[in-house]
């Protein structure tokens, strides 16, 4: 009997939202939101991003702040891609004791704007000395570096050109670079990268022009000892595009980064809205139904309560007790749960009048039982347009939090990540990708719960229905 | 009467401050002690340096001398009674603004008087959010008033999606992306502050702070007008479906009159509230947004205090602005008594 | 149609074949459907029927002030034979309205401005109309106050320091003091107590004499509609069911409409005994999707065949009494 009122009653209440496309809106992008997050696991490229984000060396074969891979639909000038070369050719020559290993990689350059960098990651165990060159299009051949490895097992050796090899690209560049345009850098300011994959010719240093075509790039690796091995070589190219959002100045995958940020909005907002609401209801409820001193002397506290001005609370609780992400939710509640005590309680003052109640009370049912029996489950539909309302205002508090450095460091939310581009200088350098996906994250976030939530309320309150 | 209930409202104002008061200090106790401890101990190594540089005492003499002046301080400080005497006395002093010495931070005049380094920022976060509101609640009544004219018509429902969709956004967030455009892409604006470096003179010094003060008031207005002239609307069209419109109107009172007067003059009390509500909530929720301005008002100054870990300054400003906070409040209550006739003054709790 | 047997001069209003329909989504709710009828000088014109049938609607429309999405979609009103219908909004506003027609709402209590004084409204009324000093002004409300018996203390009163009676005065005296031709007045009494609303009528009453007005008065209260109105017009449905004297109404022969017999007998009249007090089983038509033929056949106990297909127009049946009926043109 009661369950089928329910479900009527929310079927009629159905009925009646669907008739707000805003409301219909505002559930579709809520539900788009929990699909990302069911999907997580399958849609993040960096599956320990959760775990692993402050990590610098999880991040090391990204590219530095690369622009998200569709800027090269719109521009004139195709940036290079982030790839992972997997397959060298492999040759082996024996002298006596030593043995020769050459890996050869062949790189189809087809871009306008050079890579950032060239990466050789070797695995195996031992010493060995290792030869790097590149051969060009063109014919020219640049010795990157020689160097000698300490390979352990289980451990990887990087072996970057951006880091190793500026001085032998600033040498290659000697031979075909003006005079005056050399003098204008650095040996030690040049990005090697940019000048391997120009034209050689005069200005290619100022305004390099690419040179496309296969490129060959070949590590020769002598190993002396038998015991000496190499298991695997591979040559990462970081790009200047990479993922679908592109990557911050600490080369993290920002698209990992905002899609783990989704749990952490949704777990605020709702634990947040949900529990400061419920309790606002249950303090106004009780408030209006016992009256006289305890109404009034609950009615002080919830002024006292009201008078607090939230974010600067929260602001000074967060950077005095540093409190972990359960408990700023916990802090939340504890100063977010008056916003609705004040028209639930004018609405329990009124049901309290109702015949209903005074025959409930007639018959012997306790006060505990009429007000979470009788009362409150009249309330609460009322407060799903509260809760929807609240949750935005929670997930910007939080980011707000982070935005000061005093969020909960063991995970990754939008208002850190917002943090870490405005320190790291997002805005001053234009980072446009760093800064404006989280933020519309929150935004939207915040859009379709408002979207709900004015949806609900419209039902609620018929007097503001237009026609 | 409504004197008598001036003076109640007021009062009651005063008691929550206090209790509020209290309830922060005996919170941040601890912390304040570790930094009153820390700077008597800065003193106390000073005086002892200051001593052994002079060289007339022993080693021994000096090792007796600091514990004697670190048990003269905290004597002082008041740091030997019990910890509720010490809530209290934190409490009472906080009451009568002697907030103490900040740590680190400096007035514009070199002074680390904490109430000095506050009152300076106050008027520079009322006129940022002051010129705001104004400019806020002044679109949000044009706009309330023709969406509530014709409700549920393209304007209306195209101006609530607007306020929707900027529900949710971070003022900050909103002001790096301006900042980002106007100050970096298309150089037209200065990049955050009150003034150039150095400031101008005479009249140039006023128009170079409109300048500064053009952006952040921008962001401000875009973010928030939209919500206030979704309020007005609710609030002018529930006046607009009474009958003494559709009667002033049936007198022949022109529309512009009905819609201004009565209309308006009937929704000025919950609208005057409303405008005044948000502007408090938007100053105590949007402290963050001054610092991404470098606008030196009593938002940056939490920003600044965080990141310098200056505890009294941090206390200071929160309770200062849980003050102006409750002062608003209070004003609001009194305003809407003011503006309405029908509230029988005094009778309302 | 309507046109009755009354001499041209005499006539202040005169409605014909006026249409309000309110727009929806869903189709036109024809509210005020196809109706003609004329209002004579001095004469009190009482307008009935259940809620819903189009009689505020009516008078709505003669103010020329539809709610959107109501619109009048066809039709005249001559007051004085001139149309008003074609004017534009600031013609009526500044010609029609208070100056020729004005008119006493329904709930007199929120029909003024709770945060302006009486004073000020009934100034600004007058003064919006009138060019006049504001002591010519002051005399003007004075004397209307007189006559609706308040003294000019009220005027620097707000509406909720004042008695709903007082307030019903205030807005018949508003109504009355820019001297128009015709006065609506919409249930002027139902928010009332018995007492206060015997004292308006009676007001109304000497009103009426002392000033020679004409009235339109709606009401559902058939008692006193009987005690002001010198005819009765009958609506259902957004339609005229039945206009007539209140003689020929009340007297010997009564009602000749189904519907007006069953309203008629449905309410007591105190000066009258009660042989048995019936209701009208079945609802009110829904004027989104209007029955077909008359409106009122699925409720009528003389219900014949072609009152489902065909919808009876206004004939007369009398002099002055009109009829939609069927059966009635059939005896």
């Amino acid at each position: 009997m009661k369950l089928k009122d329910l479900r009527g009653s929310i079927s009629e209440f159905w009925n009646e939202f669907r008739k707000v496309k805003s409301g219909l809106v505002g559930l579709g992008i809520f539900a788009f939101f929990l699909l990302l997050l069911i999907f997580e696991p399958v849609l993040a490229p960096f599956s320990e991003t959760n775990t692993r984000w402050r990590d610098i060396s999880y991040w090391d074969d990204n590219p530095q702040s690369a622009y998200p891979i569709w800027v090269n639909f719109f521009s004139a000038k195709k940036y290079a891609k982030s790839s992972v070369l997997k397959d060298p050719q492999v040759s082996e020559e024996a002298f006596g004791t030593n043995r020769m290993m050459t890996y050869t990689f062949e790189y189809d350059y087809q871009y306008d704007i050079a890579p950032s960098d060239l990466i050789l990651k070797i695995q195996g165990t031992g010493a060995a000395m290792m030869d790097l060159t590149f051969t060009r299009p063109d014919g020219e051949t640049v010795y990157l570096t020689s160097s000698n490895l300490k390979m352990v097992e289980g451990g990887v050796s990087r072996i970057s050109v951006d880091k190793g090899s500026k001085s032998e690209a600033y040498d290659f560049l000697g031979g075909f670079e003006s005079r005056d345009n050399m003098r204008k850098f650095q040996r030690s300011s040049i990005k090697p990268a940019a000048i391997l994959f120009a034209k050689a010719q005069e200005n290619m240093l100022i305004d390099p022009e690419p040179l496309k075509g296969k490129y060959t790039i070949q590590a020769a690796i002598l190993l002396q000892r038998p015991e000496d091995t190499i298991s695997n070589v591979e040559l990462v190219v970081p790009g200047r595009v990479f993922g679908l959002l592109g990557t911050d100045a600490f080369k993290r995958d920002l698209f990992s980064g905002v899609l783990a940020g989704i749990k952490w909005a949704l777990l605020i907002g709702l634990l947040t809205a949900i529990v400061s609401v419920m309790v606002g209801v249950i303090y106004g409820v009780i408030s209006a139904y016992l009256g006289g001193w305890k109404d009034s002397a609950m009615q002080r506290v919830f002024e006292v309560f009201n008078s607090i001005p939230l974010l600067p609370v929260l602001i000074v609780m967060s950077a005095v007790f540093k409190p972990s992400i359960w408990n700023l939710i916990l802090i939340m509640c504890i100063f977010y749960w008056t916003g609705s005590v004040k028209t639930v309680r004018s609405m329990g003052l009124q049901i309290k009048e109702e015949t209903f109640i005074e025959a409930t009370r007639a018959l012997g049912a306790s006060n505990f039982r009429i007000i979470f029996k009788h009362i409150i489950p009249l309330i609460i539909p009322y407060s799903f347009a509260s809760m929807a309302l609240f949750i935005p205002g929670a997930i910007v508090y939080e980011a707000s939090i982070s935005l000061l450095g005093l969020g909960d460091a063991t995970i990754v939310t939008w208002g850190q990540i917002l943090r870490d581009a405005y320190t790291g200088g997002a805005v001053i350098n234009g980072i446009w990708w760093w800064v404006i996906p989280p933020g519309l994250m929150i935004a939207i976030m915040g859009m379709s719960f408002a979207f709900i939530g004015f949806a609900l309320d419209k039902i609620l309150h018929p007097k503001l229905r237009t026609r | 009467m409504y004197w008598k209930y001036v003076i109640k409202r007021v009062i009651n104002g005063i008691v929550i401050y206090i209790i509020l008061i209290f309830i922060f200090s005996a919170l941040f106790n601890m912390q304040m002690e570790q930094t009153v401890r820390a700077q008597i101990d800065e003193v106390v190594k000073g005086e002892v340096m200051a001593q052994s540089t002079s060289g007339k005492w022993t080693p021994e003499q000096l090792m007796n001398w600091s514990k004697e002046r670190k048990v003269y301080y905290t004597e002082l400080y008041n740091l030997n009674k019990p910890v509720f005497e010490r809530i209290v006395t934190r409490a009472v002093d906080t009451i009568l603004f002697r907030y103490g010495k900040s740590t680190i931070i400096k007035s514009a005049f070199g002074e680390r008087d904490v109430v000095k380094i506050i009152f300076e920022t106050v008027p520079r976060t009322l006129l940022l959010f002051g010129t705001a509101a104004i400019i806020d609640v002044i679109l949000g009544i044009l706009i309330g008033i023709k969406k509530a004219q014709k409700p549920g018509k393209g304007f209306d429902k195209g101006t609530s999606i607007a306020t929707m969709i900027v529900f949710g956004m971070p003022s900050w967030w909103l002001g790096m992306l301006m900042i980002m455009f106007f100050v970096y892409i298309i150089k037209v604006f200065p990049s955050g502050g009150m003034h150039s470096t150095p400031p101008p003179a005479g009249f140039m010094y006023h128009l170079d702070t409109l300048w500064h003060l053009t952006l952040p008031v921008l962001t401000l207005v875009i973010i928030g007008f939209w919500g206030r002239a979704f309020l007005i609307r609710n609030i002018v069209l529930s006046v607009l479906q009474d009958d003494y419109i559709m009667s002033a109107r049936a007198r022949g009172i022109p529309e512009r009159k009905v819609l201004f007067g009565h209309a308006l003059r009937t929704a000025a009390p919950p609208i005057v509230t409303m405008a005044l509500l948000s502007l408090l909530v938007s100053v105590s929720g949007g402290i963050l947004f001054e610092s991404i301005f470098s606008w030196p008002g009593m938002g940056n100054l939490y920003w600044i205090s965080v990141e310098q870990s200056d505890i009294p300054v941090l206390m200071g400003d929160l309770s200062f602005s849980t003050g102006l906070y409750i002062c608003g409040l209070v004003i609001l209550d009194l305003i809407y008594g003011f503006l309405d006739p029908r509230i029988k003054v005094g009778g309302k709790a | 149609m309507a046109a009755e047997k009354t001499t041209q001069n005499k006539r202040v209003l005169e409605v014909k074949n006026l249409k309000l329909h309110y727009l929806t989504s869903q189709g036109a709710v024809k509210a005020v459907d196809d109706i003609s009828f004329c209002l004579n000088k001095g004469e009190t014109l009482g307008i009935v029927g259940e809620s819903g049938c189009g009689k505020t609607t009516t008078a709505v429309a003669l103010m020329m002030m539809p709610s959107p999405p109501g619109k009048i979609v066809g039709g005249q009103i001559l007051i004085e034979g001139k149309d008003i219908v074609p004017l534009t909004e600031t013609q009526i506003r500044k010609q029609i309205r208070w100056e020729k027609i004005s008119m006493v709402f329904q709930g007199a209590m929120n029909c003024l401005t709770p945060v302006y004084t009486i004073g000020k409204q009934m100034m600004e009324t007058l003064r919006e109309h009138r060019e006049m000093s504001k002591e010519e002004a002051i005399a003007r409300i004075e004397k209307y106050l007189a006559y609706v018996g308040l003294s000019k203390e009220v005027l620097k009163r707000y509406p909720h320091e004042l008695s709903g009676g007082m307030k019903q005065r205030i807005v018949i005296a508003m109504a009355l003091f820019l001297e128009p031709k015709i006065v609506l007045c919409d249930e002027p009494t139902t928010a009332l107590d018995v007492v206060v609303q015997a004292q308006i009528i009676n007001l109304l009453k000497d009103l009426k004499q002392q000033l020679d007005l004409s009235f339109i008065f709606i009401t559902h209260d058939l008692a006193t509609e009987a005690e002001v109105s010198d005819r009765l017009m009958v609506m259902y449905g957004g339609k005229i069911a039945e206009i007539g004297t209140n003689e020929q109404l009340y007297g010997k022969q009564g009602p000749m409409h189904p519907y007006t017999q069953r309203l008629l007998k449905a309410t007591p009249l105190l000066h009258e005994k009660v042989e048995e007090l019936a209701f009208i089983p079945g609802r009110p038509p829904d004027l989104l999707k209007p029955p077909a033929g008359c409106k009122f056949h699925d409720r009528c106990n003389v219900v014949m065949d072609r009152c489902k297909v065909d919808e009876p127009d206004l004939q007369e049946v009398e002099p002055d009494h009109f009829v939609a009926c069927w059966r009635c043109r059939e005896s």
